[in-house]
């Protein structure tokens, strides 16, 4: 920790439990609404735990970045409030900056600084100046993997050495709530990884992380809580492993290999604990309750009918799954930068 | 105040490091120099009578100053760092949003002083004498920076304002009126009427005749107290309405 800082004593007083005590970010019926009347976050409730990563999860335009900015306070609420750190984002808006770090979805980056300037200067903007700022800059630069490159001016360096160094300059003051708004959007997988790796060093260390994504894999790997965005209202939210098991069901995956879907799909029917069918091409996906379980019976079946069932495989419902119950629609596949799992996971 | 000397040191390392953008400033008022002077120094010679004896370059002069510090380039700057998202990220630090403007207006003296400093030597070069001594040479350059860092409060406002590149790169038109319809290349009273009266209600004239003082007439206590007015006036409402517009940047 580089610089203590102050804890004003006039904390929140307010009616009831103060809203800055209910947690490391909290919003309550934030609202905003953009010249032409685009409702943008409509009431939005949320809380998180000091310490967690909590992750907004939604496709572009859902109102991620409007809620991020509103919490940083570069954005007042239309209605509602908020609080962060401690404090209220409207009344104690630069105490709050003072303990917050952001890294906007836009890399906010000098092109014409090196990396080692830019840091120096976010330094010097949070008090951290001289020797002081040079060794922070020096063990920041290292932390990111950037010391080689300290020297070379920004607008040389990659996509994935932005993203690294605009973290690294939301680290100058070791906030305790950090907020990254789609911190690998556009990256590639190795890049990803590494900073999914900072963030949970991050967080390891006791800081609360704020993040927004559009990729299920990344909300699914990094996230303690989450809440699914669209339309500018949270239309689900808690832990990944909540989310998926609310959607109360397993999908068995049937291969049909050249085979008669249509007697396939008949011959089970009537399955014990099954929700739906859902043909794919060469294969059927059955939604169950227990898939494990289902799985003796669906063979059985298929023997019975002499249809030779090809390869049958279980898997957990998807966080994609949970968005199509709550929204609809499916996210994934809806922006064609997402990488596989096995690409990510490499 | 620490964290307007950081800015400001970081807004005048891009000037020096984006030489391409400070070149075509200083280039205008060269080239103005020296083709106006060869052009009528035939016409008016030394001795014609409102030059008291200099070269025309020493009455052409303090208009090549203006040109070289009216620039629209801090405008830019900042308008670059908004569509960069720099900006946001100076705004989410804890810093006092005026000095976000602040220090760019210092990095607009250190540029002012360096242009004009050059300006003048090439005038001096060419044959232009200061009356005013040294002194008065100090003052010139002193002057000209500030009256840069007042204009570059059009700059700043129209890029505060419309958050777009083009938009505030066409305030450079702004320019034309501004500095020329003034005693520019004559003394009011050679102008013809409808110019002499554009010239006197033009404010910028009185900065052109205030630095022409200093050059061709030595000290003039009442036109220079004009020359600083304007100057301070100008650059108090530009920078007032650029600090109130910052002030209320997304809120």
């Amino acid at each position: 920790m580089i610089r203590e800082v102050s804890v004003s004593t006039d904390e929140i007083s307010g009616p009831g439990p103060a809203l800055a005590d209910q947690g490391a970010i909290v919003a309550r019926s934030l609202r905003r609404t953009f010249k032409g009347g685009i409702e943008a976050v409509r009431d939005i409730d949320l809380t998180v735990a000091e310490g967690e990563v909590f992750g907004f999860l939604g496709p572009n335009g859902a109102g991620k970045t409007t809620t991020v900015r509103m919490l940083c306070t570069l954005l007042p609420p239309t209605s509602g409030a908020a609080s962060v750190a401690g404090l209220d984002v409207i009344r104690d808006g630069g105490e709050v900056r003072r303990r917050i770090g952001v890294a906007l979805q836009e890399i906010g980056l000098d092109p014409n600084q090196t990396g080692r300037e830019l840091l120096e200067l976010q330094c010097g903007l949070y008090g951290i100046t001289g020797r002081d700022g040079r060794t922070r800059t020096t063990e920041l630069l290292d932390l990111v993997g950037l010391t080689d490159a300290a020297e070379r001016r920004t607008k040389t360096y990659s996509g994935g050495m932005k993203r690294r160094l605009d973290l690294a300059s939301a680290l100058v003051h070791s906030p305790s709530v950090l907020f990254l708004d789609e911190p690998t959007t556009g990256l590639d997988p190795a890049s990803r990884l590494a900073i999914w790796a900072e963030v949970r060093r991050i967080n390891g260390a006791g800081n609360t992380v704020f993040l927004t994504t559009q990729y299920m894999e990344e909300a699914d790997q990094l996230c303690d809580r989450l809440a699914i965005i669209d339309g500018g209202r949270i239309v689900a939210q808690g832990t990944p492993e909540q989310l998926k098991a609310q959607m109360g069901h397993d999908v068995v995956t049937v291969a049909v290999e050249g085979g008669d879907t249509e007697a396939t799909e008949a011959a089970l029917h009537g399955l014990a604990g099954l929700e739906r069918i859902v043909p794919e091409p060469d294969a059927l996906a059955l939604y169950v309750e227990n898939g494990a379980g289902a799985i003796a019976e669906i063979v059985r079946r298929l023997d019975a009918t002499d249809i030779t069932p090809g390869p049958i495989s279980v898997a957990r419902p998807t966080l994609d799954d949970v968005f199509l119950q709550a929204t609809g629609r499916r996210l994934e596949g809806r922006d064609q930068a997402e990488p596989t799992a096995e690409e990510v996971t490499a | 105040m620490t964290e307007i000397m950081l800015l400001g040191r970081r807004a005048v390392r891009e000037v020096v490091r984006m030489p391409e953008a400070t070149i075509p400033t200083l280039f205008i008022p060269l080239f103005f120099l020296v083709v106006n002077i060869g052009q009528v120094s035939r016409t008016f010679p030394s001795s014609t009578p409102f030059l008291r004896g200099e070269g025309y370059v020493a009455f052409q002069l303090p208009v090549s100053l203006m040109f070289a510090v009216a620039t629209a380039t801090s405008g830019l700057a900042l308008v670059t760092d908004i569509e960069l998202g720099y900006f946001d990220k100076l705004l989410v630090a804890p810093v006092r949003r005026s000095s976000l403007i602040l220090g760019r207006l210092m990095a607009d003296l250190v540029r002012g002083a360096a242009a004009s400093t050059l300006v003048l030597l090439v005038g001096i070069a060419l044959g232009a004498s200061i009356r005013s001594g040294v002194l008065g040479a100090i003052v010139i350059v002193l002057l000209s920076a500030l009256f840069g860092v007042a204009y570059a409060g059009f700059g700043i406002l129209i890029a505060l304002r419309t958050r777009n590149v083009q938009a505030t790169q066409s305030s450079f038109l702004l320019f034309f009126p501004l500095l020329f319809l003034t005693p520019n290349f004559v003394p009011f009273d050679r102008l013809s009427s409808i110019m002499e009266t554009l010239a006197r209600i033009n404010p910028i004239s009185y900065v052109i005749v205030g630095l022409r003082g200093l050059i061709i007439d030595g000290w003039n206590a009442g036109q220079l107290a004009v020359c600083v007015g304007v100057i301070l006036g100008l650059g108090v409402i530009l920078t007032g309405l650029s600090l109130r517009t910052i002030a209320v940047y997304d809120r």
